[in-house]
């Protein structure tokens, strides 16, 4: 359950410090009150929008296949960073289409990356799946070979893929 | 010896250790004569002690000023106790110059980086972060050319800003300080360091920009490719007209 600013200052410091550690929000062990009921409002805020995705995706009737869930979620979705290039080989020349072909994918989110597998996913798709396992919650414009793209663009062989994370405000 | 005239803008948590660091390294560096420019209108506080590097309460660009002219005599340096604005940047930055901008919000960054993209010859290395991240950006320009991308190239949230000036902010607003780490400040500055060896003294523009997230102790840099712009000539006076023909 979320609690509100006022809330929180009626809690003691260590009190405080508690909920961070359950939140799993860390550096708070010499902060101020005002710091650290910022940075529990903020994580609050954070775990909203996890929930709310989360709802949404549960209320989506079972998807017939895979692609097709995938390509469902597009706008919204919330990566906030990744970087990615293509690379297909051709590794069955025998094989029927669709075989023929192994995609790789090295995705970035911000400072993490990481090789994915990718079949002429869309772009809206890709950005589905990564949010699911590089647990990043903001989704900007897909840039597919510098140009902005719609999540509906289907990534072909030597595309470059990338959602740019937000610059840091602070300093 | 070549002259690099380095302006620091912001001397908040990354600002105060990063002038230090890069006075301290040209110090010693005998082939250059650095003249250093320390920008601030904020004053230090108490209250910023656990994560800032100075030596007294007055305002910013004075105090450092003052740190950084007892350890370091090869360093010409020099100060100003106002923050940057679109009225005053071309009294602050000039063709040729570094600038390393270590401000904390995203309009005084649109600011420095459109005043950038107007000069000939410019390296322009930004950092910023958030509780537990940060990312440095380097814009370099040449001979009226962008050799990387702009700070809002590819940053909506810089090129349209959200956020205030300083100068724009109430008394309340000014007050209000996110949480911030002093790590993590010090890893924006670290990295702006290394950006700034990278391109003026190994003359490498590579990398346009570099992220690092502490809990998962990583990092990771960007390849971009400059966009697409148009340029108009100015039919009264032949001047060049910059369009930001492919924001995005």
């Amino acid at each position: 359950m979320s609690l509100t600013q006022a809330q929180l200052y009626d809690k003691t410091n260590p009190e405080l410090r508690q909920i961070c550690t359950n939140m799993g929000i860390t550096g708070m062990g010499k902060a101020r009150k005002d710091d650290i009921v910022s940075a529990i409002i903020s994580e609050q805020r954070k775990m909203k929008r996890r929930e709310a995705n989360a709802k949404k995706k549960a209320a989506k009737a079972a998807p017939k296949t895979v692609s097709k869930s995938i390509a469902a979620s597009t706008d919204k979705d919330t990566v906030r960073a990744m970087q990615g290039s293509f690379t297909s080989v051709l590794q069955a020349p025998n094989a029927r289409r669709g075989d023929k072909n192994t995609t790789t994918l090295r995705v970035s989110a911000g400072a993490s990356s990481g090789e994915f597998p990718v079949v002429g996913k869309t772009v809206g798709a890709v950005s589905e799946f990564l949010r699911e396992v590089l647990n990043v919650d903001a989704l900007a414009q897909g840039i597919v070979n510098g140009q902005p793209v719609q999540p509906s663009y289907v990534l072909k062989e030597g595309d470059t893929l990338e959602y740019i994370k937000s610059a840091g405000s602070k300093g | 010896m070549k002259q690099l005239n380095i302006n620091v803008i912001g001397l908040g948590g990354i600002g105060s250790e990063l002038c230090e660091k890069v006075a301290k390294f040209f110090n010693f560096q005998k082939d250059y004569h650095i003249r250093m420019t320390l920008i601030d209108g904020d004053s230090y506080e108490l209250r910023n002690q656990e994560r800032q590097m100075f030596s007294g309460i007055d305002n910013k660009a004075v105090v450092k000023h003052g740190d950084l002219m007892a350890q370091y005599e090869n360093i010409e340096l020099s100060f100003c106790t106002t923050y940057v604005t679109p009225e005053n940047i071309h009294e602050l930055l000039h063709d040729g110059d570094i600038v390393l901008l270590a401000v904390d919000n995203h309009k005084t960054r649109m600011v420095v980086s459109k005043f950038c993209s107007g000069l000939d010859n410019v390296v322009l290395i930004s950092g910023g972060n958030e509780l537990l991240d940060g990312n440095v950006q380097i814009y370099v320009r040449k001979e009226g050319n962008d050799q990387t991308p702009r700070l809002t190239d590819y940053h909506p949230e810089i090129a349209v800003p959200q956020d205030k000036l300083p100068t724009e902010m109430s008394c309340e607003e000014l007050a209000e300080a996110e949480p911030q780490l002093y790590f993590v400040n010090l890893g924006v500055a670290t990295l702006m360091c290394w950006a700034l060896y990278n391109v003026i003294i190994q003359d490498s523009v590579h990398y346009s920009e570099v992220y690092f997230d502490m809990p998962s102790m990583k990092a990771d840099s960007k390849v971009r490719k400059v966009p697409v712009r148009k340029t108009e000539i100015n039919e009264a006076d032949g001047s060049r007209l910059h369009q930001e023909a492919h924001q995005l």
